[in-house]
């Protein structure tokens, strides 16, 4: 088991993992957080195949935030459930602002 | 391991996050589950029923387990509530990048009004 260092490849591997057998029990994603240290991992495993990311990055949490959107809308509506939604709200509002300090210019 | 309703199951987290601000740690397990037995699977199976996934949340602190299960109906709910409560709580991580990345925004503004007025006092001259 190797920590991810990239975010993009751990949420994309997560919910591969995950879609690859959705029925299996032993599937999970476990979040641990850490306050006294101020750290954060987050892992997803089936037993046989596990996905670690760790951060200490406030930028991090707000990140997780979108995969647990992801998760949740993945495990209580099912494997099938169209998930661009949630994901991609991520990329609008990462642009959003972006764009409101380039008119300020 | 206790089964609560998803806003005590909230409440509860809250103060697993409260005990251990000092020492130890939070761990919150997402899964995808039917909530039965393995028996009462293939029960349902030979009967040819449909099974119900739902969303099983668990949280321990290491001492004490408290679950609770979110169904389709309820999950966005659920995690607003939840997304607030960690935003409230996940309050030892690092902010720094951010600000320098601020910094750095800042210092390209400051580039780029020189640039203009640099190209303005050309086309002035």
């Amino acid at each position: 088991m190797v920590y991810i260092t990239s975010w993009d490849d751990f949420v994309e591997r997560s919910v591969q993992l995950f879609r690859a057998d959705p029925e299996k029990a032993s599937t999970r994603y476990v979040m641990k957080y850490r306050h006294s240290d101020g750290k954060l991992v987050l892992k997803v495993t089936d037993d046989k195949e596990c996905i670690k990311f760790k951060t200490d990055q406030a930028q991090d949490a707000k990140k997780m935030e979108k995969l647990n959107n992801i998760f949740f809308t993945l495990m209580s509506r099912g494997p099938d459930a169209d998930i661009s939604e949630v994901g991609g709200k991520e990329q609008m509002e990462a642009q959003a602002p972006k764009k409101g300090r380039g008119r300020k210019q | 391991m206790v089964r609560l309703q998803p806003d005590p199951f909230l409440n509860e987290l809250t103060s697993m996050f409260e005990r251990t601000t000092e020492h130890g740690s939070v761990w919150v397990t997402l899964k995808h589950s039917s909530d039965k037995s393995k028996a009462q699977r293939n029960k349902m199976k030979t009967a040819g029923e449909n099974l119900e996934f739902k969303c099983l949340i668990r949280a321990t602190d290491g001492k004490k387990n408290i679950s609770t299960m979110v169904g389709a109906k309820d999950h966005q709910r659920f995690q607003a509530s939840y997304a607030i409560l960690l935003k409230a709580r996940l309050t030892a991580l690092k902010k720094r990048e951010r600000k320098d990345k601020r910094k750095a925004t800042d210092s390209d503004k400051k580039m780029d009004i020189s640039k203009k007025k640099s190209a303005a006092a050309k086309a002035s001259t």
